[in-house]
């Protein structure tokens, strides 16, 4: 009874979850998400008579590479998002034409069959004197040279990541003394004007004005005016706002 | 508590295999270790020795230990006749593709520099390479030699993955047209990951319906476990969708041309010829060993996509202007050749005959592939190599050996007499006529006779249209690449002219079916 009722209230929690995941704009909610599934995976192991790996999946699934993921995204970015723009027309309904009649298919082919009651772990578990051991007899013995070869398979993914992310240096790397050299040697020696600061504003996002009364399109910085010109929020005084589009303009060139 | 026995792993018998997974870890450590103007004169014979030794330990098991007759590795790895021949054939074809890989630089210098910066141009000037390749390759050939031979559903994952992920890397490092490359190996990736979820979904059905993974047990349960068919049934159809997409049967085709253009041509041979092989040695496996009493269910949707492959594969072809997008759907057409003689089961003689059949074409069609993408790797243009068909015009006038010797693989492909590739034909549908699935054969060779056209319609384009003014050019040759071409085309004839010994062989190793 209780395995019952556990099990309707993690499945509406489960798919739910899962759907979000799928449906989520955000790549962190995504992640969450999937956190979710995965813990309440880890409970439906545990009410059916795998607490090895119930306890398992939430170490190294919920525990290592979930955080893992997160890490990633938070490196990458959180506010990188992905065009939902479709390259060939009319994709997403032949696929969803093609899963329906897969759908059908599966239900016409399981339909016709007979599904017997199951019996549950707790025997095959008691026979084999306990949960723990009876997992760790097969992984040392049945199953031992697939473990052994799973080793290569990590090896594989260890290289192949050099690979993709290692870059070596083909020139040195510039020295403090070499960076001065070019400094003097650029247009700016001195740091570049800093933000403007106003009676009504005094943010970063302000270009400066120069002694002359003129504005100075150096001390805007061009990460921002792309945002500001991009997303909106630009200042209202027309000045300064040509001033940061004029910004974006070099830094686009 | 109860004692747990040490388990027993018959290390003799799998030497072939451990030491091409041996001599991948030493790469790996050369890698770590030696300096790098040293890498590749060690990678080099390192990797060809393991090779060749692979493929001499075998020759040790068959002539003198015997071939065994149970599983070795507590039942987890099958060392018989099939695998054994496999295992030779995988070793021969990665041991001519790697010296396709090692010939001329068709690696990017350094994978994480962007393509077309100047750190990309730092790293060309610098002379680095990715010597991580030949690891990579080893590690890759390691999982297929694995592949062929596992006997139950979870070495077969392992070994598909390690198999599947070097793969994966290694065909977004093609030096030129990154891009490209680099967007194969992403689809590749992708879709072989779908495909390995799919394979493990469908190894958890079946676990569920038999309680083992074994292929014998799972034999064993299919007459004694009633009421739980539905099980069977759809980890049955999710294990054939994980191995017929590593095949590229249709309608799990779809990555083959892609990947095979974008891949750095001497790993699209590996692929083309070792991978095919693996897969089809796992797939006879699965579908003969495990449910091959369970064949009134799967043998329709195999029919189906056994056409279905063949004909994708032929009517395809004809439309493609990439020489090696053509190659991709002609290694699907095979695909679908081949399926016709895993559907031919019966009575024990006609499997031997089938095997014996699959195991033949396997190899032709592997050598034959490595000696035409070897071929392909000559003729280049100002960016590369010279991928569209128009551009193959008139190659006949101006290095008629070269164009000969393609004309010569591609007769081979197309099954024509007094060419290794119509004997290949001959065994594996004269095997499925004898088996009852004549109307399968008609579809074969008629779809053969589609594909046939288009491979004359290369040759005639090469020999009897005018070369283009500023044709592509042919480079000359360096050893390794003369030497794939001339194994390849000599592969090609001795076995078109003299197939019996190599048939006697693989009847041989048919003989005694799979170990169960």
């Amino acid at each position: 009874m209780g395995e019952t009722i556990t099990f309707w209230v993690l499945a509406v929690v489960s798919v739910s979850a899962a759907l979000g995941l799928v449906f989520s704009r955000k790549a962190v909610y995504s992640a969450l998400m999937l956190g979710a599934v995965m813990l309440s995976l880890a409970v439906l192991y545990a009410v059916q008579d795998a607490p090895f790996l119930a306890a398992v999946q939430i170490i190294v699934y919920t525990g290592a590479v979930m955080m893992l993921f997160l890490f990633v995204l938070m490196l990458v970015g959180v506010d990188s998002s992905d065009s939902l723009v479709e390259t060939i027309r009319g994709q997403r309904l032949w696929a969803m034409i093609a899963g329906l009649g897969f759908a059908v298919l599966v239900a016409l082919a399981v339909g016709n069959l007979v599904v017997a009651p199951p019996t549950g772990l707790a025997g095959a578990t008691q026979g084999a004197g306990g949960n723990v051991p009876a997992i760790a007899e097969l992984i040392f013995t049945r199953h031992v040279f697939a473990f052994e070869v799973a080793s290569a398979l990590l090896i594989t993914a260890a290289l192949a990541a050099m690979v993709l992310a290692h870059r070596e240096r083909s020139r040195p790397k510039p020295t403090q003394k070499v960076l001065a050299r070019a400094r003097f040697l650029s247009d700016h020696p001195s740091p570049l004007p800093g933000p403007g600061t106003y009676a009504r504003n005094n943010a970063v996002d302000m270009p400066a004005l120069l002694p002359d009364g003129s504005i100075s399109e150096l001390s805007v910085n061009r990460v921002i005016a792309r945002h500001e010109a991009e997303e909106g929020g630009l200042p209202e005084d027309p000045k300064l706002a040509e001033a940061i589009r004029q910004a974006v303009e070099e830094e686009s060139k | 508590m109860n004692d747990i026995a040490a388990p027993t792993i018959e290390y003799g018998q799998l030497a072939p295999m451990l030491l091409v997974f041996g001599a991948a870890v030493l790469g790996v450590l050369v890698e770590a270790f030696a300096p790098r103007y040293l890498r590749r004169s060690i990678h080099i014979p390192l990797t060809l020795a393991a090779l060749v030794g692979s493929f001499a330990l075998v020759l040790v098991q068959v002539f003198v230990s015997g071939v065994p007759t149970s599983p070795a590795a507590m039942g987890a790895v099958a060392v018989d006749g099939p695998t054994l021949f496999l295992w030779g054939v995988i070793a021969a074809l990665a041991f001519v593709s790697v010296l396709l890989i090692n010939d001329e630089d068709n690696f990017v210098a350094q994978a994480a520099a962007v393509p077309g910066s100047a750190d990309e141009e730092d790293a060309e000037i610098a002379g680095f390479s990715q010597t991580e390749v030949y690891p990579l390759v080893l590690f890759a050939v390691g999982g297929m030699l694995l592949f062929t031979a596992s006997n139950d559903l979870l070495i077969m994952f392992v070994a598909l993955e390690v198999m599947s992920l070097p793969l994966y890397l290694l065909c977004g490092l093609a030096r030129r047209r990154r891009l490209l490359s680099q967007e194969a190996a992403v689809k590749y990736f992708l879709l072989g990951a779908f495909s390995s979820a799919f394979f493990l979904f469908g190894m958890a059905m079946v676990y569920g319906f038999a309680g083992s993974v074994g292929l014998s047990d799972i034999n064993a349960a299919l007459p004694n476990v009633g009421g739980q068919e539905p099980l069977l049934v759809l980890g049955t159809a999710l294990l054939g969708v994980g191995l017929l997409f590593k095949i590229g049967a249709a309608p799990f085709q779809a990555w083959k041309p892609d990947v095979y253009q974008g891949a750095p041509t001497p790993i699209t041979a590996l692929m083309a010829s070792g991978t095919l092989v693996a897969a089809f040695g796992a797939l006879l496996r699965v579908f003969w060993v495990a449910l091959g009493n369970f064949d009134w269910d799967w043998r329709p949707v195999m029919w189906g996509v056994a056409i279905l492959t063949m004909v994708a594969g032929a009517i395809l072809a004809i439309t493609q202007t990439d020489i090696k997008r053509m190659l991709a759907y002609s290694s699907i057409a095979h695909a679908g050749f081949l399926l016709t003689g895993v559907i031919a089961t019966g009575a024990a003689e006609q499997n031997r005959d089938a095997l014996s059949g699959i195991l033949f074409y396997l190899l032709v069609y592997g050598i034959t592939t490595v000696g035409a993408f070897a071929i392909v790797t000559m003729v280049r243009d100002a960016g590369g190599e010279a991928g569209h068909l128009s551009r193959w015009a008139g190659l006949g006038k101006r290095s008629p050996m070269l164009a000969g010797v393609f004309a010569f693989f591609l007769l081979a492909f197309a099954g024509i007499p007094l060419t290794s590739g119509f004997f290949g034909k001959y065994a594996v549908f004269s095997a499925a006529v004898a088996g009852g699935v004549l109307p399968l054969v008609l579809v074969g060779v008629v779809s053969s006779a589609i594909a046939a056209f288009f491979y004359v319609r290369v040759i005639v384009l090469m020999f009897f249209s005018d070369p283009a003014a500023d044709g592509p050019t042919v480079v000359g040759p360096s050893v390794g690449t003369a030497s794939v071409v001339a194994v390849a085309a000599a592969a090609t004839v001795v076995l078109g002219v003299f197939p019996e010994p190599m048939l006697d062989l693989a009847d041989k190793a048919a003989s005694a079916l799979f170990v169960r």
